[in-house]
Order: structure tokens, then sequence, then C-alpha cells
């Protein structure tokens, strides 16, 4: 713990306009680049010239048009677009919360998934394929409601468990988190246990992370949904610079903690919720892109947090490109690639930094 | 007709005679049975057992056993099945064990002097414990259609019906020759067979139901997979364009009226277009039994619908 706030004091150079314009804007090209080049490939290959085409539809979004499209025209429109931009805000989204976490409980291997807000979700889409409820409602796939759902209801309980005379001490609310993820990954398994084998192999590929095409509604609520999280995580940002310096110093410099903290913890959570409904656990994410980010560019949250979304949206739409494409015409789940290529990552980061300091 | 005369001399003949043995053995593809005894069996994991008499009290360790013993009138002897036994209906009344992790308690409880175990899908310490508690255990592992009459057939012999069972065989192989040549000529039919579709799991090469496929003449749009059960992706299926979509359904499998309705949005998918969106029950094709015939039946009359109603006109 120690190590890490010092590394967190020492890493943050002064942050200026120009600086924090330079590198939110480097990396927001790059994340265009990478989007555009995650767009060329897939288990079918599109030429350069129909994703332009493709796109061009896309803009001019005329239904008269779309009946008119070829199949490669509708694996990049229907298919390959919302997926590849669904992975990169899912990547972003991990990313953000795990840096506020990180930041919030003052514990570095805090990621998304501590909370048992997860595992709520997870919970929830068990529960509906038990009962084999799985179609669309109003346009939005039931799956996700349901694991918004539980996930809703987890933090709900956390919460209540966590709290103290009206404060919410971290130990107890990771503590919460902790029992709380074992419990509801007890129910996971036990759905799993007595459900038919066929349906099981569903559940458990569900589980183990995987994007999929969204229709487009879903995907337009879910983007606006994460962006806006993601604008009222940046908004506190100076307040988590704060918290990282211990509740008693922020208290002293004029935050309002327990409030901040609540606010934080619900933000996170409503996040998680959401990312976790849409595609099950995908981990790594959360946990080794902070460390990335910040070990380059320090840990003022007003930088590191948008600056480390734009590199967790990068690194899960890379990510989900080796899903899709390294024994296509089948897809392995995502987060077998995100933990087999960012577990290794946060190795060497550790030795890395340990040779650094000797 | 090879087919035909393996029945007919199992039918004539008392099956204790060793020349006759001799001839199924050879005709069913087993020649080790011409040098084993009447009564010595050897399983599907290479082990020999011996039966003094036809075991009476059995456990079967998969739903496609229990259907193959009820369908040789052999379930008296049945004491315990699997939680996924529901076929024929008497099936349900029996004890249940558990399926792929049974409870060895309540197995032993029984009392089996027989447990017939599938290869695939049991935990591999049960067989293990089984051996050492000296409860015989006979392991059938499913390879290919012809792979199931044949094991009807072992069954047969080692419950002692065997008449019964190679009539069964028979009847079933005939089935078969029927379908295959009512789809003899057409041109194969593009498919997609959706085992979960959030996300997308399919059969691949190496899986049963490719093999099924295959026989009803169809051509599985996974075909180019690496796995008999692979995620398939979406772009994949669209580049392939199935011209017919396949959905198990069953009491606690499948996928839902609703979900189906979700393929609907791929327009320019042949399927969609020409609405060859069909169900099929799942036990049919999933389990390696009777009912296979069943299952090939109704997928060749999905994929090939003209030729099917044309041949039954003929009959």
């Amino acid at each position: 713990m120690t190590d890490l706030a010092s590394s967190w004091a020492n890493a943050g150079a002064v942050l200026t306009v120009h600086r924090w314009m330079a590198v939110i804007g480097g990396l927001l090209l790059a994340s265009v680049a990478i989007l555009v080049l995650c767009l060329q490939f897939g288990a079918t290959s599109v030429d350069v010239k129909t994703v332009a085409t493709a796109i061009m539809h896309m803009l001019r979004a005329d239904q008269e048009g779309a009946a008119t499209l070829g199949t490669s025209e509708i694996i990049m429109v229907q298919i390959r677009f919302p997926r590849v931009l669904m992975g990169f805000f899912v990547g972003a989204g991990l990313a953000a919360v795990g840096v506020t976490l990180q930041a919030l409980l003052r514990n570095p291997l805090a990621d998304p998934y501590v909370l048992g807000v997860s595992s709520g979700s997870a919970l929830g889409v068990s529960l509906a394929i038990l009962f084999g409820i799985g179609s669309t409602f109003m346009l939005l796939p039931i799956l996700p409601l349901f694991g918004f759902a539980g996930g809703l209801l987890a933090l709900l309980l956390i919460y209540r468990l966590a709290q103290s005379k009206s404060r919410l001490p971290i130990h107890s609310l990771l503590l919460a988190g902790v029992i709380l993820n074992a419990i509801l990954t007890a129910f996971i398994m036990f759905i799993t246990s007595i459900l038919e084998p066929n349906r099981s192999a569903g559940l458990m590929a569900w589980l183990m992370g995987s994007l999929t095409a969204p229709n487009y509604p879903a995907l337009g609520m879910f983007l606006l949904y994460v962006l806006c999280v993601l604008v009222m995580l940046m908004h506190k940002a100076q307040s988590l610079n704060m918290l990282t310096l211990g509740e008693e110093t922020a208290r002293s410099l004029g935050v309002e903690t327990e409030g901040i903290k609540k606010w934080l913890f619900v933000l996170t959570a409503l996040l998680t919720g959401a990312i976790v409904s849409v595609s099950g656990m995908i981990g790594f994410v959360g946990m080794v892109v902070p460390h990335a980010v910040r070990s380059v560019i320090g840990s003022d949250h007003r930088l590191l947090l948008p600056a480390s979304a734009l590199v967790g949206g990068m690194f899960l739409a890379v990510a989900d490109t080796i899903a899709r494409t390294i024994m296509a015409p089948a897809e392995i789940p995502v987060g077998i690639v995100t933990a087999l290529t960012g577990g290794p990552f946060f190795l060497y980061l550790l030795l890395w930094r340990k040779d650094r300091m000797v | 007709m090879l087919i035909v005369s393996t029945g007919t001399c199992a039918n004539a003949n008392d099956e204790k005679s060793g020349m006759t043995r001799r001839q199924q053995g050879i005709l069913t593809g087993m020649p080790f049975m011409t040098h084993v005894s009447a009564k010595a069996y050897v399983d599907d994991a290479g082990r020999r057992m011996y039966f003094a008499k036809p075991p009476s009290r059995i456990v079967s360790l998969a739903p496609s056993i229990t259907e193959m013993l009820f369908s040789m009138e052999a379930g008296e002897q049945l004491v315990g099945v699997t939680d996924f036994c529901d076929y024929p209906p008497e099936a349900l009344k029996k004890p249940k064990v558990g399926y792929s992790n049974p409870n060895l308690e309540s197995l032993v409880a029984l009392q089996p002097d027989l447990v017939i175990a599938p290869n695939d899908f049991l935990k591999p310490d049960v067989i293990v414990k089984l051996e050492q508690l000296k409860i015989p255990v006979f392991i059938l592992a499913d390879q290919n259609v012809e792979g199931i009459f044949v094991h009807i057939q072992t069954l047969g012999r080692i419950v002692g019906r065997s008449s019964k069972a190679d009539t069964i065989a028979m009847q079933l192989r005939q089935q078969v020759a029927v379908i295959q040549r009512r789809i003899q000529g057409s041109v194969p039919v593009r498919m997609l067979y959706v085992l979960n579709s959030q996300p997308l799991i399919t059969v691949g090469p190496g899986s049963f139901i490719d093999q099924l496929i295959r026989m009803a003449g169809g051509t599985n749009v996974a075909a180019k997979s690496a796995t008999p059960y692979p995620r398939l992706s979406m772009e994949a299926v669209l580049q392939e364009d199935p011209e017919v979509l396949v959905f198990p359904v069953g009491k606690a499998e499948g996928i839902s009226e609703s979900e189906q309705q979700t393929w609907r949005q791929w327009t320019t998918m042949t399927a969609v277009k020409q609405g060859r969106l069909h169900q099929i029950s799942a036990d049919w094709l999933n389990r390696p039994g009777p009912r296979i015939a069943r299952g090939l039946d109704a997928l060749a009359e999905i994929l090939h619908p003209n030729s099917s109603s044309g041949s039954r006109a003929e009959q």
C-alpha cells in the first residue's frame, strides 16, 4: 500500500491543460485508428472499400439502402461495427471502474469484480437462463435486463451490509463485497450444476465473457449510459486525488468524504452492472490497464481516468478482434485473451518496478 | 444386403450356437466376438467382462442407454437411471442416481450387478471408484450411427434379450437405409444447428449431430470449425448463408420461440428469406439411442421436404 502511495505521489507530474490535451488527443486519435483497424479483421475478410461503403451507408442510415446491401455490408454494419464499438466501450468502462475503485478502496488489487456487483449481475442472467427466459423486450435483449437488475440488487445489499451509522467504511465495503461475491458465485454454481447439460454449457459460455453484436437501439442505450457515468466519474476526479491521500487528509482538505465515497461507489456499481450484463465477466482489463497507464502518465485522476478509459477501450477492442479471428470461423471467449495477455503484462510491470526500486 | 442378413440369422437361430455368433461377429463388424466365449463381452474401453447369467440389477448412466434397455423390454432388469432419463415414461418411475457426477452412495445402495455407462461426460473417478467396489461397469463409446445399433445388439446379448435387440437393430438399420435412399441424389442443403444463441454455439466436425446432418442430406455451415461444439462467429454464418435453421427443443432445453424469432432480423439469410426455421426434438438427435432413426427422419424431412413426401406416396 505504501509503495503504491509513493509511486502515485512521485509519478504525478504537474498536470497542465496542454499536457491533458496532448495525452487525451493522442489517445483519441489512436483509438479511432485502432477501431478502424479492428474493423478490417474478422471471420470473413472484408476489404477496405466495403468497410468504407458500409460506414457511408450507416451514416446515411437509409432504410431503403439497407435492403440492397450485400452480405459483406450486412456483416460490417450489423455485426462487426456494433461489436467493435461495444467492445471499446466495455473496455473503457471496465478500466474507468478499475481506476476509481483502486483509488476509492486504496487497494491496488481492486477491479470491477471485487465488490460483488458483477456476481449479482451474473446471477440475474443465470436465473433468466434457468427459467428459460430469453428474448427481447421492447427491442432490448432480456438477458442484460436481468443482469442489470441482479447487479442493482447486489449493490443495494452490499450498501446496506457495509453501512454503519450512516458512514461507509472502506474495509467493511471490501469485506461485504468479497463475501457477497462468494455467496452469489455459489448460487451460480448451483444453477450450473442443476441445468440440463446443453444449457449449462450456454451459461458457462456467457459467464466466461463474450461480446456479441447488439442491435442498434441496445447499443445506443449502452453507449449513452457508459458515457454519462464516465462524465460523472470525471467530475469527481479531483476528489479521487484527495481520497488517495487517505480519508483523514481528504477530510482535512475540505472534501466531504462520506458523500463522495457513496456517490463513487454507486456510480461504479451502476457501470459494472451494465457492463457485466452485456458482456459477462471479462477479467484483467479493470486491473491491468489502470496500473499500466498510471506507470506512464502518473496518478492525477483528472488525466488518469480518461486516459485509462481510452486505453482500456483499445485493449478490449484488440483483444476481442483476436478472440474473433484466431480460431475462425469459431470464436473463443474474450476473457481468455484478456487474461492471457493482461496477466503476463501485469507480472512484467511488477518485475520491472521491483528492479527499479533496487 | 448385409444389413438384413445379420438380422435374419439372428432371428432364425438360437444365439448360443457358436456358428451364428461367429457370423454375427463378422457381420456386425466386431470380429473379436468370434474368439470370445458365449458370455464374455468386451466393452468400448477394451475391458473384457464375463457374465455367468444375465444381470438382473442394472444401473444405466445415460438416457440413451435407458432407452435402449426399455426398447428391448429389459426395463424390469433396470434398477437405477439418471436424472435425465425421461423416456419411455416408465423410466421416470425408476430410482435416480444423478447424472455426470452420480451419487455413489445411492448407486451402491441399489446393489447393481452391472452399471452401463457412457464414456463421455461421466466424471472419470466414478468408474475407478465403482471398479474398486467390484461393481462391473460396461462402457459404451458413441462413435457413429451404426455404433448405436451394434450397442443395442451387444446389450441385448448381455441382458439376455438378444433376439428382440437384433430385431430392433435390424429395423433401425432398415429405417436409416430408407431415409438415405429417399434423399439420394438430392443436392445437400446448407444448415445451421443452433445449440445456444447467446453466444452462438453450434455443432462442428467430430460431433455426433454433425454426422447426422450429413446422413440426412445436409451440409453443416460450421464444417470448417476445428472443434466439435464451436462458438461460431455470426459473420461466418452470414457468409456461409444457411438455407435452413434448426432449433433443438425439448422440455428442459433448447431455444424459446421468441428467441428463434430474433433470427429473423438477418433478412439476407436464405433460411430467413424462405422462412425455413424449424424445430426438432432435441432428445431424438442428442441421445445415441433407439430413437435416432426418428431423429434422422425428422431432420431429412426438414432438409428435403419434397423428396420425402414423394417417396412416402410411392410406399
